[in-house]
């Protein structure tokens, strides 16, 4: 059996001086060597890493992937530094701090691509303000959100939900709206999804356009449901909402929905379905707060496919290339979602199956099946019900 | 030289044939007067049910046990001597991500395994139990190959690459390899030694049937291959015959003399994904996705036996050593259990 888990998010929350409270500390600590003589001046900002993909874990109780613990790594950057590198680095740093400081002071939210594009010259590449601010978040041990950065919107929904702050409805979705950009969902928010019988995740944004514009969410033989898009790799909104909807699932003691994903049946889309469910890699410290352990497979495998091949002709189905079979083997070899003794078998013989026959599969073969891609949703979901 | 292949081909046996042959064409004259039915029976003999945890990608038989992998970290081996195939040995740990190819020599006292982390292995086996033979598997480090087949004595191994590169190792003399042949460098799914050790043939993703012979390195002939992705190639006990079978769902017979086309079997519905000849090579066993193993005779290129236990591909299906005079098969697949089928007597 695998060791206790030591949540460290909780951990940190329980101790942790508020994110306020870490910017003026970090400040004064700054000020008070810069007061120092050159010779004895400890001129640096220490931050917290996340953990390297390899040694992450299936934490049992949130089913969500996680960093193993005692393998935080700390990183010193300091000024001058040994290099230019090192102290643009450390400029970087406190130039974050100063405007994230005044984003929290005067209760505005910033996106990281607003802070990029406050000085693109300066910070040279949007990754860079992205590890920078995930490392922030990470050292302080908050989530994003609590920097006053949110992620711009990404991801679609359409069907009938009601979002609720507080003791008013801020949002009435109807099942005849169009699709609409993901709300943000704070702590808190309440969301009502009891009109509906599913929810699907849809990997891509062609897919879930198809499938809105016949409301498929309306007519589906499983009933009225809601779909979403994180369109490819899921943002955090995307994932915050999902996992919103996920809870209120979980108080609906009677029939509560059921949430299907539907991905392409390679490396990618089952990389994708694992995000949903376990969460990230590279944000191992968020993802208790943001997998959908009830998440199921509703497909593609590339066995579907292979299964009806009358219809769809061999043409339907693609080589896989180097890069793919590179990519399988290292799902394969990195994360805990795939190990043998991990949580998903089936997923596991997915990968391999797709090595074996050197095969993948994209969701767009399923136009040309017999009843279209609606038909064979419907003929799945019956079939997992 | 190993006594197996001894038995096949020897003169003990031309009695035996002739009159093998008379009776043959007795029957076949019954069979087009249809008194007797051409069909055979092979009943199931039980199975180790889940004998791993994912799919079971390769089957490799010795005279008394029968090994798998899968795509789980360990290779099981089972005993095919006792009336409940037990579970003899697990060795566990062997490739962490899997094994998708074990091949075993004539004896059974070599195996060499395939991993989907790119991994060759060695295991060595002393009186029933194998170990790891970390000797020759140091040696072959390096090894490129995702499809492998060993010869009959153990000595060569051949590998076909993801590129489609041929390799032969040989492994009396520290794994060196001696052999490495280019094809038009399409992913090579399936490979076979003759028996004999005079060819090899490989099986590609575009169709294509490469044969080479061991002796010149050349390619004696090339074959028509087949229009869609070939999964197996296997060579008749006496190197007579290369029979090749893929998406195509028909089983292609060429003579490795002349490199003509010689039939076609058709009559799975699905891609065809393993194929093993019996010990005389009157008999072929075909195992495709749709879970689906068919037996065809070699006399009448016809399909003689159709067994569906599951709807879940059957990855590999061999033929078990022969017991007195009836012969069986074991078949192993997406269903995680490896089945045991033996012919019906009287």
């Amino acid at each position: 059996m695998a060791e206790p888990i030591i949540d460290n998010l909780e951990i940190d929350d329980g101790r942790d001086p508020s994110v306020q409270e870490f910017i003026d500390n970090t400040l004064a600590a700054l000020i008070h060597e810069l007061s120092r003589s050159p010779a004895e001046a400890n001129i640096s900002i220490t931050l917290k890493r996340r953990a390297s993909p390899v040694a992450c874990i299936i934490n049992p109780t949130t089913g969500a992937l996680e960093a193993s613990p005692r393998i935080d790594t700390y990183r010193k950057y300091s000024w001058p530094g040994k290099t230019a590198h090192e102290a643009w680095k450390f400029t970087v740093i406190l130039r974050i701090l100063a405007i994230l400081d005044q984003a929290i002071r005067t209760g505005q939210l910033i996106s990281k691509r607003d802070i990029y594009y406050i000085d693109p010259e300066f910070f040279r590449m949007q990754c860079i303000v992205d590890r920078i601010v995930d490392d922030l978040a990470y050292t302080i041990g908050v989530n994003r959100t609590s920097l006053n950065v949110e992620a711009a919107a990404k991801g679609l929904v359409t069907g009938e939900f009601r979002l609720i702050r507080g003791s008013h409805i801020l949002i009435d979705a109807q099942s005849a709206t169009e699709d609409s950009l993901i709300p943000r969902i704070e702590d808190g928010d309440e969301i009502d999804i009891s009109r509906v019988r599913w929810v699907l995740v849809i990997e891509k944004e062609a897919v879930f356009h198809r499938l809105a514009r016949i409301s498929y969410h309306t007519r589906a033989l499983a009933g009225e449901g809601i779909m979403v898009t994180g369109k490819g790799y899921p943002d955090f909104m995307t994932r915050t909402f999902l996992r919103a909807m996920s809870d209120s699932a979980c108080n609906q003691s009677r029939r509560p929905p059921r949430f299907y994903a539907l991905t392409d049946g390679d490396p990618h889309g089952m990389a994708i379905m694992s995000t949903y469910k376990y969460g990230s890699a590279a944000h191992l410290h968020q993802n208790a707060r943001l997998s959908i352990p009830r998440l199921q497979w509703l497909g593609l495998r590339v066995s579907d496919i292979i299964a009806v091949p009358e219809v769809l002709g061999d043409t339907a189905l693609l080589s896989l290339t180097m890069r793919d079979r590179k990519k399988i083997t290292a799902m394969l070899r990195n994360s805990p979602v795939w190990a043998s003794d991990g949580p998903e078998p089936e997923w596991r013989a997915e990968l391999q199956r797709m090595l074996v026959l050197n095969l993948k599969a994209e969701i767009e073969i399923l136009y040309g099946c017999q009843g279209g891609l609606e038909g064979w949703i419907n003929r799945r979901m019956f079939r997992q019900e | 030289m190993n006594k197996k292949s001894g038995d096949k081909g020897g003169t003990g046996l031309r009695a035996p044939t002739s009159l093998f042959l008379r009776k043959q064409s007795l029957d076949t004259a019954l069979k087009e007067l249809g008194i007797i039915s051409m069909s055979k029976q092979y009943l199931s003999r039980g199975s180790a049910d889940n004998a791993h945890i994912v799919d079971i990608f390769s089957l490799a038989i010795t005279d008394k046990q029968i090994l798998s992998t899968s795509g789980a970290s360990s290779i099981k081996v089972h005993s095919t001597t006792d009336a409940d195939f037990p579970l003899v040995q697990s060795i566990d740990g062997a490739h962490t991500i899997g094994c998708h190819h074990i091949v075993t020599n004539g004896n059974g006292s070599r195996a060499i395994t395939a991993g989907f982390d790119g991994e060759i292995k060695a295991w060595s086996c002393q009186d029933g139990h194998w170990t790891a033979d970390r000797k020759l598997t140091a040696d072959l480090t390096g090894a490129d190959a995702w499809a492998i087949a060993i010869s009959e004595d153990g000595q060569y191994l051949a590998g076909v690459t993801q590129e489609g590169r041929i390799n032969v190792w040989d492994l009396s003399a520290d794994g060196t390899r001696i052999r490495d042949h280019e094809t038009k460098g399409n992913f090579g799914t399936c490979i076979d030694l003759s028996p004999d050790g005079r060819l090899i043939a490989s099986g590609h993703e575009d169709g294509a049937v490469y044969i080479f012979s061991t002796e010149t390195g050349r390619m004696p002939f090339s074959l028509l291959g087949l229009v869609n992705p070939v999964r197996a190639v296997a060579f008749s006990p006496r190197s007579k015959i290369l029979a090749a079978a893929g998406d195509s769902k028909v089983i292609a017979l060429y003579d490795t003399s002349s490199g003509e086309q010689i039939a076609n079997l058709s009559g799975h519905s699905a891609w065809i994904l393993s194929l093993s000849w019996s010990d005389t090579g009157e008999y072929l066993l075909s195992s495709s996705f749709d879970g689906k193993v068919k037996v065809w005779s070699m006399e009448t290129k016809a399909c003689v036996a159709t067994h569906s236990e599951t709807d879940k591909a059957v990855w590999s299906a061999k033929w078990l050593p022969k017991v007195g005079k009836t012969e069986g098969f074991a078949t192993a697949g997406a269903n995680r259990s490896i089945a045991f089928y033996r012919e019906a007597t009287g």
